[in-house]
């Protein structure tokens, strides 16, 4: 790879966060009581274990990124800047979901949340997204997709979705 | 004659037309998750994970194997047909494969990926038929200290050897142990990382971590770096092999599952090594004519012998998982928690106290690949529809499914929350290429390993020289340290007989 003496400044930023993941393990650990019996390995040792092994590869990451960026990495697919936007729009979707699933049930949740995602995905590709008959079909596509899949997964597969009555259909 | 009693047995069992509707279902599913990119069979088995409260184990495992072998014949519809490859496992296909569509000829490429992988499956079921039992006989004089080594190797193998870089994989080796100690401690019953919120108190599901990682980190990554990747689909022909063709196909096949199957069986899984190693044979074995073909119009063999190793090691995985419980891969480790979550530990045992299970399980792996011969030649056409769906809608859907597996194992919304937070995670290991496999297998196989180590150093009386004093184990760990230090030997060598030529 490129062996200039360069940092590559994200890549400090995944080190340094492994570094502080493998320290805050090690806090987590302190509470941890050893407790170990008859065994001598007792319920903290793993998470020492881990909390050490973390902070030594943070370490050891963060030496590699400050040295002209990461060994045997192969060059990310895609596009070299992230498309934020796109990012944002599922993420509204994602917590949309987490917030209204148990109020308006499995399948209007879905709905918003495919809705918002898919304007996030549409646009990112450059297609048109946002006119109103755009967002009447994407909206219909959800529901559509979502309806089926809470039906067979309660219905046929027992599993507890939540929904908007106790119908079992919405 | 005791193992065709059984397996007769288990065709009893999985032939009855609910279970073959499972396995149906399963397989055809599984060829849909293969051919639609943007998720693949640990992501599918791990959405459907939380049937398992409700379904009849032995349906749901025929079920869940159906997905996971029938992903490996669907992956190589995508990876001939689609000029960008999907799984890691359909790469090698794809560089012969695609270059065999551009000139024409997808539909030899096709009938040979599908009859390959039935080829290989069938020979690799025999060979789980025959040696499984074995290895659980001999797997039950096997003491804690020989599985935690054992579990160890796969710990090793799946973060060091098979990643490009080993200090990113055991990093993510780390990040998995991590996840999975988090919850009570299971001998102690000491909280562990459980930070006061209740929810964590049972730990993590293994779906949040699979779901997160595959399924909703693909989608984040489409959108944020993927948008505008242009692709381009290779036109079909007629699946047809010409008489050249089968002479070209059937020993590639049976080489590449010679090659497979071994891989498969040992804990030091994936298949990346095996197709590539059977690549790599068949381009050195090819003469003339079909020489010049490699890298040019495309070889057959080229995709012939990789689908067969990839087929044949895929299957043979079932080996460790059923007999010592040890996954090799994303999706084996997720099938272990599939059988976790009836509280049935893989093992040695198993092929005692679950006879029925095992046997029916096995059984299906015949039927099942039969039934995806079926699926993937005469109907191929039908699952290249498939990749006519649009991406944005493919992968706002994808998350609707995301959500069933999440919320649907605890009703929790502060799941989906962890998930989306999974998801980020997931995105930021993509884009710095940490492998992913590591961390599934870490928390999964994780906790199972601690209680291994623990028990052993209770034997030991608290010494860990336990694990030198053993003659099983001490001839493990010499192994986990050859895994370990000789490609780097080999590559030292290599670097200096390169620098001094002659």
């Amino acid at each position: 790879m490129n062996n200039t003496n360069k940092a590559e400044p994200t890549q400090v930023a995944v080190g340094a966060g492994v570094l502080l993941l493998g320290a805050a393990l090690a806090a987590g650990a302190l509470m941890v009581p050893s407790a170990a019996g008859y065994g001598g390995v007792g319920p903290n040792f793993l998470p020492w274990l881990v909390a050490v092994g973390l902070v030594i590869c943070g370490v050891l990451i963060l030496r590699e990124a400050l040295t002209g960026g990461f060994r045997a990495m192969d060059e990310p697919s895609g596009a070299q800047h992230a498309y934020w936007p796109g990012l944002a729009w599922i993420t509204a979707g994602l917590l949309a979901n987490a917030a209204l699933i148990t109020r308006i049930g499995f399948i209007l949740a879905c709905t918003v949340c495919y809705m918002l995602a898919v304007q996030g995905l549409k646009r990112a590709s450059g297609r048109p997204a946002g006119t109103p008959r755009a967002l009447l079909i994407d909206l219909a596509t959800g529901f559509l997709i979502s309806a089926p899949v809470f039906w067979l997964f309660t219905q046929f597969l027992g599993i507890n979705l939540p929904g908007l009555t106790g119908t079992g259909w919405i | 004659m005791d193992i065709l009693n059984a397996l007769l047995q288990g065709f009893a069992t999985a032939i009855s037309p609910i279970n073959l509707l499972w396995a149906f279902v399963g397989c055809a599913l599984g060829t849909a998750v293969g051919v639609l990119p943007g998720i693949g069979p640990a992501v599918a088995v791990a959405m459907l994970l939380p049937i398992t409260a409700k379904v009849d184990i032995t349906a749901s495992m025929i079920f869940f194997a159906g997905i996971y072998y029938g992903a490996m014949y669907g992956g190589s519809t995508t990876s001939i047909l689609l000029n960008t490859p999907g799984e890691t496992a359909s790469m090698v296909t794809a560089m012969e494969g695609n270059r065999m569509a551009k000139s024409g000829r997808a539909g030899a490429a096709l009938a040979t990926a599908a009859i390959g992988s039935f080829v290989a499956g069938t020979i690799a079921t025999v060979v789980v038929t025959l040696f499984a039992p074995a290895v659980a006989d001999f797997a039950i004089k096997l003491g804690p200290p020989e599985y935690f080594m054992l579990m160890v190797l796969a710990f090793t193998t799946v973060s060091a050897v098979l990643g490009k870089s080993t200090l990113r994989g055991i990093s993510a080796l780390l990040l998995g142990l991590a996840v999975g100690c988090i919850g009570l401690d299971q001998i102690s019953g000491q909280p562990r990382y459980t930070l006061g919120v209740p929810e964590l108190l049972d730990g993590v599901e293994i779906v949040l971590v699979a779901v997160g990682l595959f399924a909703v980190a693909e989608v984040m990554y489409a959108a944020m770096y993927e948008g505008r990747v242009q692709e381009s689909q290779n036109a079909m022909s007629r699946v047809y092999m010409t008489g050249r063709d089968w002479r070209r196909s059937i020993p590639a096949w049976l080489r590449g599952t010679a090659i497979g199957a071994p891989f498969g069986c040992i804990p030091a899984g994936g298949t990346e090594i095996p197709t590539f190693l059977s690549y790599a044979a068949e381009k050195k074995l090819a003469k003339g004519e079909d020489l010049a073909e490699f890298g040019g119009k495309g070889a057959i063999e080229g995709v012939a012998g990789p689908e067969a190793a990839n087929n044949a090691s895929v299957t043979a995985a079932l080996i460790p998982l059923l007999t010592l419980g040890i996954p090799t891969s994303n999706t084996t480790a997720i099938l272990l928690g599939a059988f976790q979550n009836y509280g049935i530990q893989p093992g040695p045992q198993l092929f005692s106290s679950s006879a029925a299970l095992v046997w029916a399980l096995i059984a299906s792996l015949y039927i099942g690949n039969v039934m995806l011969l079926v699926l993937n030649l005469p109907m191929v056409k039908i699952w290249v529809q498939l990749l006519k769906i649009p991406k944005p809608q493919l992968y706002a859907g994808i998350l609707i499914f995301a959500t069933v597996g999440a919320y649907g194992m605890r009703q929790s919304a502060f799941d989906l929350v962890l998930l989306y937070g999974i998801g980020l995670l997931g995105v930021v290991m993509r884009r710095f290429d940490f492998p992913t496999a590591p961390v599934v297998v870490g928390m999964i196989l994780g906790p199972l390993a601690e209680a291994q180590l623990r028990n052993a150093v209770s034997i030991g009386e608290g010494s860990f020289l336990v694990f030198l004093q053993r003659p099983m184990s001490l001839a493990l760990l010499v192994i986990v340290l050859a895994v370990v230090l000789l490609p780097r030997v080999m590559r030292a060598r290599g670097r200096r007989n390169a620098a001094q030529p002659g």
